[in-house]
């Protein structure tokens, strides 16, 4: 793909000071996304996807710290804006979803009100058109009769239908980047996949460009153009999707897809467990629980490697594919 | 070979009412008549949506809930209406493993007491007899000795997922309910837990009901797969059957919205309240193929190939 | 790690706590071995009465043989008597080291006691739910809506008053709160997993109440207890107060009682077990406050 950068994020670190020690949770990354594009960022608990997105909307709550790092929209760093025209950002250029929609509604206010909201929030509107747009917006994400349901209170919905007003609130001001945080892990299967069925129509759309975080490889097969893939705080391994899925490189990428039945119905799981972030293994960070360590892994911190021009892995084995 | 455990036409409705002394509302069907069999050594997978019924499903054949109606038969005994004194030998033959594998244990307990009270209860061992044991069920499970002082909140989560299944392996079952035992895991450690009950299963001639909402979860682990959908089985085939030839709709179009499934179709709706299932087949609100008569005459229980049971009016 | 041992290192970190606890440790100590340092609480002694603290000084009038009449004297405090005497010449310290045993006695015996019984409602009434679980919150509420002072006043008029008979009255009231606490606490844990795979390991009720349940109310159940002492010892001094206590023995509150008269004349009688009974109440519930910081699982951070 080769339409404009977007968003870009330069070093990342974000760092929590606990009691217990430092806890690097985002730990030197570097991605970037494309206008239109569904970035996918594939990691499991602890690797530290979720504080990535906290940190480009400058949400990261004390103990933790965003340490070093740019993160460029438009040109401009987000981490130099004055705390108010940050947030102008958010909401207006980079908004956000959740994973649980129970507890993104507020319960006391319709489902209208808290749409027509987020959209004068930003824009001076006034009330007939915020509640117009706001009746568009929920027609737009897939709510049924959105006139009518327009009055109702969030505990009138099921889990599937919340999920949709959030997107409709998070898109009240046309953002140009989308951050979805697994919006459809706490889902069933079936909705799940409808919720999926949104997002690449919102994408097709507006030209939207979406980061959608989720731990399910399956997901990601579904609607990524591209992947970074994390693993305790560092980037192991982005790229295209059909490079990252059809040619993994990085050990952790290959063991995670291992961790999928294979055609034969095989399963081979990675060895251990995440390392604790307080004192992380040195070296890469993954080679304790790697099959292919070598004693270079257990000293440096490998570089990001490129393999192709969209494809790049930090790994020593980088390139020898093996 | 022997049916390890047989339910029929099992009811579980729970009343739904306001406050002290307030008239019932309603009833949520969550278990609506099913009817299955376990054999030894094998594992049938029960998939469904949240809110299918699966897991009380679980856990009334367990008898943690007492069922309303319908019988179930283990090992050829009906024990529906056996009271609790009557049943430390069910207790002994059948053991759950959960979900969520942090509520699981106790934070009050070591690992050690955690297993070591499933022996205590069943009279197992002397002080000294039982330590060993506990020591073999950590091996067994995958861990090491130094586990047996440390307290839950230390360990990792597929960590503590093993330390249940040690305490439900600690009375030598036959049958071993597990419900939901990886969703709440990441993706590799999922996949070491599911190798692990694979591997104890063979060793143990263990059986399982498993129950999932991951459908490649229940691919890989099952036997034979029964979906669930509102209370009622829906489907039931040997695994290969199901998978490659779903009769259901609903079975359709569960395993079309698998992600990266090929010919993906994607469901409409939600899943009806079961406090008021839909009358007739209660798939019809969402059913492409629906029929007349779908709307208002219940399908029965099918059998329309070898082992191949299906609960709609097409076949 | 012992999570005893971890508690109380989480419990260092709090300062107001740790002084909270001293304080305790240190009315405790001079509670059981005072009494050995110091003169009779009750010896009478009319030459040295209403004498002041050390270092203040009061005016008195006093009988003169000499002049055959009164006089006004300037007295000062005493080392004999650091903490000055009372309108008897009775030594207000070891007044104060006596009244401190049946405070904490008063504390201690009738907290644990309403501690026990609010327990046991508590956990039966959420563990056997339905109709048991109806009558004994129903029980409790009624309770809760008697005036807990004044139904103290009855018993003690209709039975008389004894410290054992105040202490019981105090526990045999005051459970309300632990039951609605356990209770609750009580609700979230039975459905927790690990109390289900006990029941299919086909465990005991009892096994379960006093292996799973109880030991996990344990933290908050300390927490309350500790915030509940300073209610029973202020509820014994107000009794006391109001000349409804034991009449036998010297609690903080009949000393308060007796220097009220006097306040005038010698303010430091009322004043000294006042400021005792405040620090206290004070050092209970900082440490009771600390002590719920270091149980919550959320404190992790900062």
């Amino acid at each position: 793909m080769t339409s404009e950068i977007i968003l870009s994020i330069e070093n990342l670190k974000t760092y929590f000071f606990t009691k217990k020690g430092i806890v690097r949770a985002v730990d030197n990354i570097s991605f970037d996304i494309r206008k239109g594009e569904i970035l996918c960022i594939v990691g499991e608990s602890g690797s530290g996807k979720t504080v990535t997105a906290l940190s480009i909307l400058r949400l990261v709550e004390s103990p933790g710290k965003i340490i070093e790092g740019k993160i460029i929209l438009d040109e401009d760093n987000l981490l130099e804006l004055s705390p108010h025209k940050m947030q102008d950002v958010r909401g207006n250029k980079i908004a956000m979803v959740f994973q649980d929609p129970h507890s993104a509604l507020n319960p006391i206010f319709t489902i209208g009100d808290q749409v027509s909201e987020a959209i004068s929030a930003h824009k001076s509107c006034n009330k007939e058109d915020a509640s117009s747009q706001a009746t568009q917006l929920l027609e737009l994400v897939g709510i049924p009769l959105a006139k009518e349901r327009y009055h109702d209170y969030p505990h009138q919905f099921s889990g599937g239908m919340k999920q949709r007003v959030v997107i409709a609130m998070a898109l009240a001001c046309h953002p140009r980047v989308l951050i979805a945080d697994e919006p459809a892990t706490a889902l069933d299967l079936t909705v799940q996949a409808q919720i999926l069925d949104l997002f690449l129509e919102l994408r097709a759309r507006f030209e939207m460009s979406i980061i959608y975080i989720t731990h399910d490889l399956g997901v990601v097969s579904e609607i990524a153009d591209s992947i970074v893939v994390m693993y305790a705080g560092r980037i192991m391994e982005k790229g295209g999707s059909r490079d990252v899925l059809g040619n993994p490189v990085h050990p952790y990428t290959k063991g995670l897809m291992g961790c999928l039945p294979s055609e034969k119905g095989i399963i081979i799981p990675i060895p251990g467990t995440i390392p604790g972030l307080i004192n992380p293994p040195a070296g890469c960070i993954f080679h304790p629980r790697c099959v292919n360590a070598l004693d270079i892994c257990r000293m440096e911190r490998p570089p990001m490697t490129k393999i192709t021009d969209e494809h790049y892995v930090s790994c020593f084995l980088g390139g020898v594919n093996g | 070979m022997a049916k390890i455990i047989e339910i029929e036409n099992l009811r579980k409705y729970y009343p739904v009412t306001r406050g002290f002394l307030s008239k019932k509302r309603g009833d949520v069907k969550a278990v609506d008549g099913v009817s299955f069999f376990i054999q030894e050594g094998e594992t049938l997978g029960l998939a469904g949506e949240s809110g299918c019924g699966k897991s009380t499903l679980g856990r009334t054949i367990l008898k943690l809930e007492e069922p309303d109606s319908g019988n179930i038969l283990w090992r050829g005994r009906d024990i529906t209406k056996s009271r609790k004194n009557q049943l430390k030998e069910f207790r002994k033959d059948c053991q759950i493993i959960f979900q969520d594998p942090k509520s699981s244990l106790d934070p009050r307990m070591t690992v050690g007491n955690s297993i070591e009270e499933a022996l205590i209860i069943h009279d197992i061992g002397a002080r000294e007899e039982r330590t060993r044991m506990v020591g073999e069920l950590l091996l067994k499970v995958g861990l090491t000795l130094d586990y047996m002082p440390r307290y839950p909140h230390e360990l990792s989560g597929g960590q503590q997922q093993r330390i249940g299944i040690a305490r439900a392996l600690a009375v030598n079952p036959g049958l071993i309910v597990a419900d939901e035992p990886v969703s709440a895991l990441d993706v590799s450690v999922q996949a070491q837990i599911l190798n692990l009950l694979m591997e104890l299963k063979t060793q143990l001639k263990l059986s399982y009901l498993f129950i999932a909402h991951n459908l490649w979860v229940i691919r890989y682990i099952s036997d034979r797969v029964a979906i669930m959908y509102l209370g009622k089985i829906v489907e039931l085939a040997d695994k290969d059957e199901l998978f490659e030839n779903p009769l259901h709709p609903y079975t359709v179009a569960l395993l079309s919205s698998l992600p990266g499934s090929r010919n993906r179709k994607v469901l409409r709706g939600e899943v009806p309240s079961p406090m008021n299932p839909p009358d007739g087949c209660r798939f019809h609100t969402r059913c492409e193929k629906k029929l007349d008569r779908c709307v208002s005459i219940e399908p029965e229980m099918k059998e329309v190939g070898k082992g191949h049971f299906v609960m709609c009016h097409l076949y | 790690m012992k999570l005893a041992a971890y508690y109380l290192e989480r419990l260092k970190g709090n300062k107001t706590a740790i002084i909270g606890l001293a304080f305790i440790i240190f009315l405790v100590l001079t509670a059981l071995i005072g009494p050995f340092f110091t003169v009779s609480p009750t010896q009478v002694n009319f030459s040295e009465k209403n004498l002041p603290p050390i270092g203040f000084s009061s005016e008195q009038s006093e009988y003169s043989a000499k002049v055959g009449g009164l006089v006004m004297t300037n007295m000062h405090g005493t080392w004999k008597h650091p903490l000055g005497t009372d309108g008897m010449g009775r030594d207000l310290l070891s007044q104060l080291i006596s009244g401190a045993r049946v405070s904490l006695l008063v504390g201690l015996l009738a907290t644990g006691l309403a501690i026990v019984i609010g327990a046991i409602i508590g956990v039966s009434s959420a563990y056997f739910g339905g109709i048991a679980d109806s009558i004994l919150m129903r029980f409790t509420d009624i309770m809760i809506t008697f005036p807990f002072l004044l139904l103290l006043i009855l018993i003690v008029y209709m039975f008389g008053s004894s410290l054992a008979l105040i202490i019981l009255s105090i526990g045999l009231t005051g459970w309300t709160g632990t039951a609605r606490l356990v209770r609750s606490e009580t609700l979230s844990l039975r459905t927790r997993d690990f109390v289900i795979a006990s029941k299919a390991l086909g465990a005991s009720d009892l096994r379960i109440i006093f292996y799973h349940l109880l030991p996990n109310t344990i933290s908050s159940i300390i927490v309350l207890a500790t915030l509940s002492i300073p209610g029973a010892i202020l509820a014994e001094a107000a009794l006391s107060f109001i000349g409804l206590g034991d009449p036998q023995v010297a609690s903080w509150g009949n000393i308060l009682n007796a220097g009220q008269n006097d306040l005038q004349a010698a303010w430091w009688i009322a004043v000294e077990p006042g400021i005792m009974l405040f620090f206290t109440v004070i050092s209970f519930n900082f440490l009771g406050e600390g002590l719920r910081d270091a149980f919550d699982p959320k404190g992790d951070y900062n």
